[in-house]
């Protein structure tokens, strides 16, 4: 029971920078951007937030440094893609590559050094209950922000009408654009406030889940992670934390198995989210190739199985909006 | 536009691009506590100072080249090779694993199985990247990506597993090959005519695939509207699955000439991030073959010089691909702020 | 609300759209916007609806000039527009589409508003079902109960009766006649339908090449209207070329052929054709047209039954193996399915025609620029190239030895003359005998040009019936699910 619950924790506050960072993305690939640069972007805010703790010797500030990186990496994005027209995965692309060589080049002087990390709130009430308390009752503050963001995300993007005009604006710009809707700022916004949330991704692996700085930090390869997440969570935030807990329980799992199979290779259990995360892409996506919907065809069970994980993206995502271009 | 106003259109944003990374890069180094001429010069020097270095910097160049020209096949189409460093590694295990069983040495015609067998490799990872994209509908970024840290991890298993040194298992590598099993190098360089022939062939086969053959065509076509393809009967899907497998072939060859003409043995960071700078180097040629030789070698200054960063002023070697992300970075944003600049002219 | 043109220019890079356009517009009054198709109606129409700007002039509202209008700023003036396209979200719920960009208020009172103006209208809405569920009669029907409920007080209609089936267009007429009639709304009809505009509007307003050449007070006489909208060269209702009797022989069977599309299954089609013959397609979008010549293509798999092209069963084979028995598909979107937009003309006629197998019969690339008068250079791009261009460029590159044509809307959106010219090429093509099926939303297009009408309704094949058997009125009907069964 109790390591049933120590492993649940363990879960969620592995899953906490993930959940975030799948969020972050989801807004703005709701809104109709895809911001690529996850993988760099997380990097610099790890490394920004644990020099900046370390330094002011105020884990909170790395935090907002986290908050401010992921922001501007965001902005360099909307600006070179959906505002002058380049591509938007290029733009990120690059990103993802000079963000990563900026955190190595810039956090040279802060490798492995001890810093300061973010405390461990225990929640009066909560932590007290049985097996429940274990799970939730000790965790990170980064923790419960993700469990909370998610369940708010949800509820804003499905029941209020700031969240209808996001979806709207993801979906149809023209439409969106026609009915007064304001959509370059809406995509500018979200883009930003999704960069925010990748931000925080980054200081909650150095701050909290794997504190500290290096080369490399453990943290590469979480954004592609990440990326994928939001397309196998259909860009909804209560399935993309699924998600994104799948993952987490997938590195939990390796640790155990790892200490169980010593014989095997740890580059195994390196590697081993990556298949996997091709393989829910392509359960996901499978089911609306042509060859798929004819073997459906002649197997009409299998087609009602697959039908539940399959997904559709914004209509308009990645594509730009530009009114005063047209022809 | 005539060519002539063409060219110098795209030096002038160049020029513009080169400045304004040059501004950032001052900028990093001031804040960082460098002298950013000293750095400059070192930079250069170590790329470029002696006969040797330059001689190392040709050595990046190879694969920079093989690489780059290969993602123009892939880019023709529309496609993401992220992939391509994968398929590097997978030449380059692929490459290995051929001269394992001759440990004692054997004829070039061993050497130039390797080659080829580097390149069946390279293109059998593209291969699997061009399949999910077909016939799984994974994006080709994803399926390249994923298998690009499979590809690592089969590295370190083989490194620390199968393939492990007699004795001690360590990130060095595998065991050397023999020496009649080198790609022999012009005398002091580490830089072998062989390669140097081969890059230079890929890239006017290339030129050659793309300009002048109805293939190169249709590939073209495939980009620009994958459902008039279908109709026109060019076969989009298949054409998406030999682009890929071309160009992980080329990708096979750079990691196999790796292993066998710099290296001579299988390592951990046997790509050293190659297929990504090579990404970088297409996107900044805009995807110009003519671009791609003269940026490789300013890229392959930047990696070779980048090596003494650390040895002469304690600064990190990643220097350098900061360097080519903001150049790249750069020209995008120049791109950008012209063309929105034209247009407030024309409406005004 | 009294909306005025003062001097409206309006220029896509060379196009001149609309040209030095003055109009005084009252309310409470229904006007009508005749004009060919590209003559620049929805042009000044979108203008109006903040949608895009004029390069000169001004749109003054009761007298105050509007600068920088934008939709929003539009619709705060109370000016609403339906547009021809509908321009609504297909993944979100009706309700969604209804709240968004409307009216601030809860779930629970868009419902209600929802619920009372449908009762209202008689319109019969579900406001869980998603959009994409809807037909596009239904879709035009959530689009103007949301512009009601935002009080406009300008009404724009741009082409709103295409698609729509005969009973859907009567309650959209009631619904114009009493908004104008009791609520003073100003109502403009955008249209190229003369009987439509006749039937409906109290004032028509002919736009000519982006010019405007006249303003009419009802009653109306056709001759004078057709006149100008088309100039002193097209007299009458198109002139009908030549049209040549079909060959004799069965070319093609379809026996109990099941089709499987992407979105539905077109059941138990049965069908003969013969060489040279041309059969029209009518039916509201999505009714089953699509897939039956997606299916004839080799686009869309034949789950069941037999297809037979010259005495061989190709059902279950590749699209190629269809495309090298020589039938040829056009689909309706040419710039975004058709063409590949940066390739030049030179390289779509080299894709088109692979040098070997009898690329000698078909064309080279100057001769095909020359013979279909292709405004442009081999060097041209096809993004470059107007619609009447494209669709001459898709004409060309049809290989000789075709012998089934397929098309989706032949001429939509091309100008009466480009219109002609693409059916003259076509009706010579099927003097060769080649057999020709194509859709078209244009029921006097069908009517015009074709042997055999074969009309669908919700997704099934209603009636297959010889062209003088059926009128275009009754195909409306059929095409609306009511009449005589076959």
């Amino acid at each position: 029971m109790d390591f049933l619950a120590l492993t649940l924790a363990g879960i969620l506050s592995a899953g906490a920078p993930l959940v975030l960072a799948t969020l972050g993305e989801t807004l703005t690939e709701r809104a109709g951007v895809i911001n690529l640069s996850l993988d760099g972007t997380i990097l610099l805010a790890a490394m920004t937030a644990f020099a900046l703790a370390f330094v002011s010797g105020n884990p909170w500030l790395g935090l907002v440094g986290s908050i401010a990186v992921g922001m501007a990496t965001a902005a360099i994005v909307v600006l070179i893609g959906p505002v002058l027209g380049r591509s938007q995965l290029a733009v990120g692309f690059i990103l993802t590559l000079l963000c990563r060589d900026l955190a190595y080049f810039l956090g040279h002087p802060y490798a492995r050094q001890f810093g300061p990390e973010l405390p461990v709130w225990s929640i009066p009430g909560i932590r007290d209950l049985p097996f429940i308390g274990p799970i939730l009752g000790y965790q990170s503050p980064v923790v419960y922000l993700s469990l909370g963001l998610t369940v708010f995300l949800w509820w804003w993007l499905f029941s209020t009408r700031a969240g209808l005009e996001l979806r709207a604006v993801g979906e149809e710009p023209w439409a969106a654009f026609a009915r007064g809707i304001k959509v370059q700022r809406l995509r500018i916004m979200y883009t930003l406030l999704g960069g925010a949330l990748v931000g925080l991704a980054g200081g909650a692996f150095s701050l909290a889940v794997k504190p500290g700085w290096g080369r490399p930090q453990g943290a590469e390869g979480a954004g592609w992670i990440a990326l994928a997440i939001v397309i196998f969570g259909g860009w909804h935030p209560l399935r993309a934390a699924l998600g994104a807990y799948l993952f987490a329980t997938l590195q939990v799992l390796g640790i155990y198995l790892q200490e169980q199979f010593p014989g095997l290779p740890a580059p195994l259990f390196q590697v081993a989210p990556f298949p996997v995360m091709i393989l829910t892409l392509l359960l996901v996506n499978v089911g609306s190739t042509g060859w798929f919907q004819e073997l459906a065809f002649r197997y009409p069970g299998m087609k009602r199985w697959l039908s539940r994980w399959q997904v559709t993206a914004p209509a308009a995502l990645g594509q730009d909006f530009r009114p005063e271009r047209e022809t | 536009m005539s060519y002539a106003a063409r060219f110098s259109l795209s030096l002038g944003r160049l020029a513009a691009a080169v400045f304004l990374s040059l501004v950032f890069t001052t900028l990093l180094l001031l804040v960082s506590g460098a002298p950013p001429l000293h750095t400059f010069a070192i930079l250069f020097a170590g790329g470029i100072g002696s006969v040797a270095k330059l001689g190392q910097t040709i050595a990046v160049w190879i694969p920079l080249v093989l690489c780059s020209s290969a993602l123009l096949l892939t880019f023709a189409p529309g496609l993401w090779n992220i992939g391509i460093e994968g398929q590097i590694i997978l030449g380059a295990i692929f490459a290995t694993g051929f001269l394992r069983p001759f440990p004692a040495g054997a004829s070039p015609l061993v050497l130039a199985g390797a080659l080829i067998a580097g390149m069946i490799g390279g293109a059998f990872w593209a291969y699997i990247a061009g399949v999910l994209r077909t016939w799984g509908r994974v994006h080709e970024i994803f399926g390249g990506l994923g298998l690009n840290f499979v590809a690592l991890g089969l590295t370190l298993w083989l490194i620390f597993g199968p393939w492990r040194r007699p004795g001690v298992a360590s990130m060095s590598g595998t065991e050397p090959l023999h020496p009649s099993l080198w790609l022999k190098g012009i005398k002091g360089f580490s830089l072998s005519p062989v390669s140097l022939v081969l890059a230079l062939l890929a890239i006017f086969l290339v030129i050659y695939l793309l300009r002048s053959t109805r293939w190169g065509l249709s590939l073209k076509a495939v980009g620009q509207n994958p459902e008039a393809a279908l109709l026109y009967g060019l076969k989009p899907n298949k054409r998406i699955v030999e682009a890929m497998a071309l160009c992980g072939a080329l990708a096979g060859l750079a990691g196999a000439l790796q292993v066998v003409g710099v290296y001579h043995r299988l390592l951990p960071a046997i790509s050293s991030n190659y297929g990504y700078t090579a990404l970088l180097v297409t996107m900044l040629a805009s995807f110009r073959p003519n671009l791609i030789p003269p940026i490789c070698f300013f890229f392959a200054v930047l990696n070779v010089g980048s090596i003494q960063l650390p040895l002469q002023l304690k600064l990190d070697s990643s220097l350098s691909g900061v360097i080519q992300g903001v150049l790249v970075l750069s020209i995008f944003l120049v791109h950008g702020l012209e063309e929105r600049w034209q247009l407030l002219r024309r409406q005004k | 609300m009294r909306v005025e043109f003062q001097d409206i220019h309006k220029d896509y890079g060379r196009v001149r759209a609309n040209v030095g356009i003055n109009l005084v517009l009252e309310p409470g009054r229904i006007y009508g916007l005749l004009g060919e198709n590209g003559a620049g109606k929805s042009t000044l129409m979108r203008m109006l609806a903040g949608h895009t700007q004029p390069s000169r002039g001004r749109v003054l509202f009761n007298g105050k000039n509007a600068e920088g209008l934008n939709p929003s700023r539009a619709l705060a003036m109370g000016v609403g527009m339906l547009y021809q396209d509908p321009m609504d979200f297909p993944a979100l719920d009706v309700w969604e589409n209804f709240r968004l960009g409307g009216t601030k208020r809860d779930k629970k009172r868009t419902l209600s508003r929802l619920q009372e103006l449908g009762e209202r209208f008689h319109f019969r809405l579900s406001p869980q079902e998603k959009v994409s569920e809807l037909t596009v009669g239904e879709r035009q029907q959530l689009e103007l109960l949301r512009l009601l409920d935002l009080g406009v007080k300008v009404l724009i209609l741009d082409e709103p009766t295409t698609g729509i089936s005969v009973t859907q267009k009567e309650m959209l007429f009631t619904t114009m006649r009493q908004l104008a009639r009791d609520k003073g709304r100003t109502i403009i009809f955008v249209s190229h339908k003369l009987t439509e505009v006749e039937e409906l509007c109290q004032e028509v307003i002919v736009l000519r090449q982006g010019r405007l050449v006249a303003k009419l007070q009802s009653p109306f006489q056709s001759d004078e209207l057709l006149k100008l909208m088309f100039g002193d060269e097209h007299g009458g209702t198109a002139e009908c070329p030549e049209r040549s009797q079909p060959g004799e022989g069965e070319f093609i069977q379809l026996e109990d052929v099941q089709l499987l599309g992407d979105k539905y299954i077109l059941p138990d089609i049965s069908l003969q054709i013969r060489p040279g013959e041309i059969l029209g397609l009518a039916g509201l979008e999505g009714s089953g047209q699509e897939l039956l010549l997606r299916g004839l293509a080799g686009l869309a798999r034949a789950a069941k039954g037999r297809i037979i092209f010259d005495g061989e069963e190709f059902q279950g084979r590749p699209y190629l193996k269809f495309r090298q028995a020589g039938i040829h598909f056009l689909p309706a979107a040419r710039l975004e399915h058709g063409l590949f937009p940066d390739l030049s003309l030179n390289e779509h006629f080299h894709l088109a025609f692979p040098p070997r197998n009898g690329g000698r019969d078909n064309l080279l690339p100057e001769e095909g620029i020359r013979k279909f008068s292709i405004q442009g250079q081999l060097t041209t791009s096809a993004r470059a190239l107007s619609g009447g261009n494209q669709q001459r460029l898709l004409l060309a590159l049809i290989p000789a030895q075709t012998k089934l044509l397929l098309l989706e809307h032949p001429t939509r959106g091309l100008d009466h003359g480009a219109g002609q010219q693409v059916w003259n090429h076509l009706l010579g093509r099927c003097r060769q005998n080649t057999a020709l099926l194509f859709s078209s939303a244009d029921l006097d297009e069908i009517k015009a040009h074709s042997h055999r009408v074969l009309i669908f309704y919700n997704r099934q094949l209603v009636a297959d019936l010889p062209n003088h058997a059926i009128s275009v009125e009754e195909m409306g009907r059929l095409m609306a699910g009511q009449g005589r069964a076959v």
